[in-house]
Order: structure tokens, then sequence, then C-alpha cells
């Protein structure tokens, strides 16, 4: 097993753990910034399985312009979250 | 909706210009290296909305009205399809690549296999990555902008 | 135990067993089943479409109908957005 297999094999479980992260966190911007972990981890993951295109596409779509309308959105509201 | 703390004005000052370039980078070599129209044109929306929202919507608003914005949107998509439709009158079909193998610009050939990158090749579809590159952009950051000014109405309008 | 949870376990390990019997039943990587159209693109594109870029000549050349497409979905999303949240002029 090499290197590349071991990152294909630990990248899945890290986007996993970071979106289950993101749902369960009451704090609604911590929430945003793990969901833009999730998303740059997804497009390392394009990365390795050789699409470039689809990674700088994700990147900048998922990693960054949806962080910037959750995080207006949120400052236009509360920041916590009701339990 | 106001602007943050000043750390986060320092650290958007210092990245602005790299993410710009970068973007303005893929779209222009967009038919040499991997990225294109679309993808170099959410770069460079990213790092706009970065400045938005480390700025606040009244520092930009003094910048660019979304007016302007719609209307570059309009002129991106109305030249793509131009360039779609030259293809129809100097060439056989709709969206063929008439500029490819003449004289004029970007009409270079390169040598099949893997060569060393020429920016004068490709046709129309440098032509074409700037038109979609100015389109995406104006939209990307239009719906950021806009969707800043309504949250700013709001919180006023409810205090 | 409650129903609602027997039945949301049921549903969750039946979508795992599809998940997973398609993980077991995908082609190595690289390795399609039809190539036939790859293999012209791949052999094609720079003496057609002039570019040493692939996927940019497949996307604006030789699919551009798709890309015409898109740039329609992008416009009708940015007008709707742009009619719903626009600030009133009226004060």
């Amino acid at each position: 097993m090499d290197l590349v297999e071991i990152i294909h094999i630990i990248l899945p479980i890290l986007i996993v753990a970071s979106a289950v992260v993101s749902i369960y966190l009451k704090d609604l911007l911590a929430a945003v910034i793990a969901l833009a972990a999730m998303s740059l981890l997804l497009s390392l993951e394009f990365y390795i399985l050789q699409a470039p295109d689809v990674a700088i596409a994700e990147a900048g779509v998922g990693a960054c312009l949806t962080t910037a309308i959750f995080v207006i959105a949120i400052r236009a509201t509360k920041r916590k979250e009701d339990a | 909706m106001s602007e943050m703390s000043r750390i986060v004005r320092t650290m958007t000052a210092i990245m602005f210009p790299f993410a710009m370039i970068y973007g303005l980078y893929v779209i222009a070599h967009g038919h040499l290296t991997p990225g294109g129209g679309f993808q170099g044109g959410a770069v460079v929306a990213s790092a706009c909305a970065m400045l938005l929202v480390a700025y606040g919507s009244k520092w930009v608003e003094e910048k660019i009205k979304e007016k302007n914005l719609s209307l570059l949107e309009s002129v991106g998509a109305i030249g793509f399809i131009a360039i779609a439709f030259f293809g129809l009158f100097f060439g056989v079909a709709f969206f063929h690549n008439f500029l490819v193998g003449s004289d004029l610009l970007f009409g270079m050939v390169p040598a099949v296999g893997s060569t060393g990158a020429n920016i004068n090749t490709g046709g129309v579809l440098p032509l074409m990555n700037f038109a979609v590159g100015l389109k995406v952009i104006a939209g990307l950051f239009a719906i950021v902008l806009v969707m800043a000014y309504a949250t700013t109405s709001f919180k006023e309008g409810k205090s | 135990m409650n129903q609602r949870t027997i039945a949301a376990s049921v549903f969750f390990i039946i979508v795992a067993i599809f998940f997973i019997l398609a993980a077991w039943s995908m082609r190595p990587f690289g390795a399609p089943d039809q190539s036939a159209m790859d293999d012209y693109i791949i052999q094609n594109t720079q003496e057609e479409a002039g570019a040493n870029n692939g996927v940019t000549s497949v996307v604006f050349d030789y699919r551009g109908f798709d890309t015409l497409g898109e740039a329609t979905i992008l416009f009708t999303a940015v007008a709707g957005v742009i009619m719903i949240l626009r600030r009133e002029k009226h004060e």
C-alpha cells in the first residue's frame, strides 16, 4: 500500500468528520468554518484524483464564496444557535 | 454590514493582490494550464467577496455599484454568444473555431505531443475564456454584494 | 429503541450496502470502459482546437453548447437574486 492509497483512505474520513462536526457545533460561525474546511479537503481529494479544474472551482466557490455568504447572513442575524 | 477588526482588514489587504493575480492568471492561461474562465472567475470573485466581508459594504459601495456589475455580466454574455456567432459567419457552424490556423490573433497551432506552451495559440478559446471570466466575476460578486446590501437594510429596519 | 430508530437504521444499512456494492464494482482508476472518444480527443485536440489544454478545448470547442447552457444558468441565477434582493429606492 503506497502513500497515495493511504491519503485516499484518510481524506474521505476527514471530510466526513468535518461535516459531522459542523452539524453538532452550536456556534454557527465555527460550523461555517468547519464546512469551509470540508470543502477545502474535498478540493484536495479532487486534486489527488487528477482533476485540477474541478479542484480550483471547488476551492473558489465552495470554500470561499459560500463561506462569505454564510458569514454575511450570520452577521445579519444571531451567532448562537438556540439549543 | 459593518467592517471587521483591524487584524482581519490587514490580512485581507495582504492576501487580496495574490488571490487577484492568481485568478487573472488562471483566466489568461486557460488554454494552456488547468482552469479556465469559470475557475479563474470564481477565484477573483472570492477575492472580491473577501474584501467585502472584511471592509464592509459601505466601503465597497463607494468603489463599485451593482448596476455596473450587472452591465459587465451582460457584456460578458453578449461577447460569448457573439464569438459563437462569428464562428457561424466566418466559418462553417455555430461555435466553430474559425481563428485556428490563421494569421490573426491566437492563430498558431502547437506541435502534436507534449510541447512547450505558447500563449499565441488556441483560436477563439482565449477570447471565450475572457468573456466567460468577465461574466463569472461580475455575476458571482453581484450576488454577494446584493446579499450584503439586503442584510444591511434588514438589520437597520429591525433595530 | 423506538420504531423510528429501527426504521432509520434499516434504511441506513440498505443504502450503505448499495454504496459499498457500487464501490466494489468500480473500474480501476484510469481505465475506462469505452475509451474511443478519449483517444480521439487526446490525439487530435492540438491540431483541431489549437490548444494544449484538452479540457478547455472540450469545454469551449467540442462541447460548446454545454457551456452556453451553463452561462444561461448563471445569468438566470444572478438575474433572479438581483431582482429579489435589490434595495428599494423609496424612502
